[in-house]
């Protein structure tokens, strides 16, 4: 089971919420949590394979092969709109 | 009141606003080689992709927002002719007019400093993990993209 932080935009496609908890199989990488959020919520998971939103593992970027364990702290980060 | 100099006062994201002189005077403290100090501030502004805007709300994702300013600012101390570098960012409940971010950079001639406080501000906006709602008469619109 990982958590998942979504923030921005992201919340109002998951029904508000600001945390996802997602059971994933021993040795899982971040594409199998993309996989299993595209059959979960198909317009987040849309995001993500076009690559407009991006997964952070540990606060920094993560790769589709970035191994995930429980501990992980993983955000998905839609589009920065920091500035003025 | 003595100016603090810790390097954690030259990266900040804080919800209360902030000081213009104070921050300026922080960073002109820091060494009495600099002769140019080039800042960007930018404020929050009433519209937006053609449509009126009320008042906005900035998100940032607590940590990493942090990293990100402190990388942009050791960046921009080892890649331009500088002497110091300030990046501030706001978050929360944010009015029509109030500050958001400043860069402030101090260096020993203009080019310099006018340089790096662009490349800062440009850099903020790819790199940092922050977020801004805005609020219009046509709803609560989380904005996607910034020139």
């Amino acid at each position: 089971m990982v958590q998942v932080r979504l923030f921005g935009m992201l919340k109002t496609l998951v029904a508000g919420v600001s945390m996802l908890e997602i059971p994933l199989p021993d040795g899982a990488q971040v594409k199998d949590l993309v996989d299993v959020l595209h059959a979960q919520y198909p317009d987040l998971g849309e995001l993500l394979v076009q690559k407009k939103v991006v997964v952070s593992v540990n606060q920094d970027i993560a790769h589709w092969d970035t191994a995930l364990v429980e501990s992980d702290e993983i955000a998905l980060l839609p589009p920065f709109a920091g500035g003025a | 009141m003595a100016v603090e100099t810790e390097a954690s006062m030259l990266v900040r994201v804080q919800q209360e606003n902030f000081s213009l002189d104070q921050e300026l005077e922080r960073v002109r403290a820091r060494s009495t080689r600099i002769g140019g100090i080039a800042l960007f501030l930018g404020t929050a502004r009433d519209h937006s992709k053609g449509h009126d805007v009320s008042s906005m709300t900035f998100e940032h994702y607590e940590g990493m927002a942090q990293k990100k300013l402190k990388e942009i600012r050791e960046r921009a101390l080892q890649d331009f002719d500088i002497i110091e570098a300030l990046v501030l960012h706001r978050y929360g409940p944010i009015e029509i007019g109030e500050n958001i971010v400043l860069i402030i950079v101090g260096a020993e001639h203009r080019a310099d400093a006018f340089k790096a406080c662009q490349w800062c501000i440009d850099e903020l906006k790819k790199i940092t993990p922050i977020w801004k709602m805005e609020y219009t008469p046509q709803g609560d619109v989380w904005v996607e993209e910034h020139p």
